[in-house]
């Protein structure tokens, strides 16, 4: 996936009526006129958000009937997802050893009655 | 790294909750002083070798981890928000050495970053021990950008069960 497509998906996402919309659309598809129902917008206004969510690949829109029914596309989503991920692990890791490191402070500070050090830890013994 | 192809749903991949067995003012600490932070950021197996905090509204911070292999990665951001010790927002980019922001082909990694997250950090004391909430969003370019911290992941927990049936 491209830089762009991560951000369009983001930037699709980053509105609440967008994602109000994408919810609606987990139950099945929807005609704009239902999408609109829940929403004190103009069909126009509503034309728009889904425009954008079609852009970013989050919507297709059927073409078999004049009606022109929205239904979810969750490839964008699973690959946003998949970048989040990646995250979640950096940071999961990151917390596993700032627990450790945070044991470690407090044995230090019991060991020696004081508070926790500020300078001895610069230079970085082990 | 290599992601999975299993959806996860959004708490698991947005917001992660930690609670720290340690008084908040020491989390606090080990969050915005270089000496504590080199200590335990990064993946297991990574070092932090270089570490710059200038903790203030508008003062930047620059790291460098690096991997088992001994590739850096570099990351700066801003910071948009401090209350010690309770909260930290900033923001946060890949960096070449000189702080310069830059795609994430710049290390290679197939371009599907936003070129600049924000992060939000919340600390609460919590029967003496520390609850720390963690909070990872991508900035769409072009969009306001307080309102992508405002969290577009509540929905999402409808669309990952959608996403499972996919």
């Amino acid at each position: 996936m491209s830089p762009d497509r991560l951000n369009s998906t983001f930037a699709a996402l980053a509105d609440p009526t967008r994602r109000a919309i994408l919810a609606r659309l987990t139950s099945g598809e929807a005609s704009v006129t239902e999408i609109a129902q829940p929403f004190e917008m103009s069909l126009p206004a509503v034309s728009k958000h889904l425009k954008v969510l079609e852009r970013a690949g989050l919507i297709a829109r059927g073409r078999e009937a004049q009606w022109r029914p929205c239904r979810l596309e969750a490839g964008p989503l699973k690959e946003a997802d998949e970048w989040l991920e990646r995250y979640r692990r950096h940071w999961e890791e990151s917390f596993d050893r700032l627990d450790d490191y945070l044991r470690e402070l407090r044995e230090k500070e019991k060991k020696y009655g004081r508070k926790t050090p500020r300078k001895e830890d610069k230079n970085g013994r082990k | 790294m290599a992601a999975n192809n299993v959806p996860t749903t959004s708490e698991e991949a947005l917001v992660i909750e930690r609670v720290f067995d340690a008084p908040r003012e020491l989390v606090w600490r080990a969050w915005t002083e270089p000496e504590h932070f080199m200590r335990w950021w990064g993946p297991k197996g990574f070092t932090t070798p270089f570490c710059k905090i200038d903790l203030r509204v508008g003062g930047v911070y620059l790291n460098c981890m690096r991997s088992p292999e001994g590739q850096d990665y570099w990351s700066t951001g801003v910071y948009r928000e401090i209350v010690a010790p309770e909260k930290i927002v900033c923001t946060d980019s890949f960096a070449d050495e000189k702080g310069n922001i830059v795609p994430a082909s710049h290390y290679g990694m197939s371009g599907d970053w936003p070129l600049e997250m924000l992060v939000t950090v919340t600390f609460e004391e919590y029967e003496g021990k520390t609850k720390m909430t963690l909070k990872h969003v991508g900035l769409p370019a072009g969009e306001n950008r307080d309102m992508a911290g405002a969290g577009w992941n509540e929905s999402f927990d409808k669309l990952a069960d959608y996403l499972a049936k996919a």
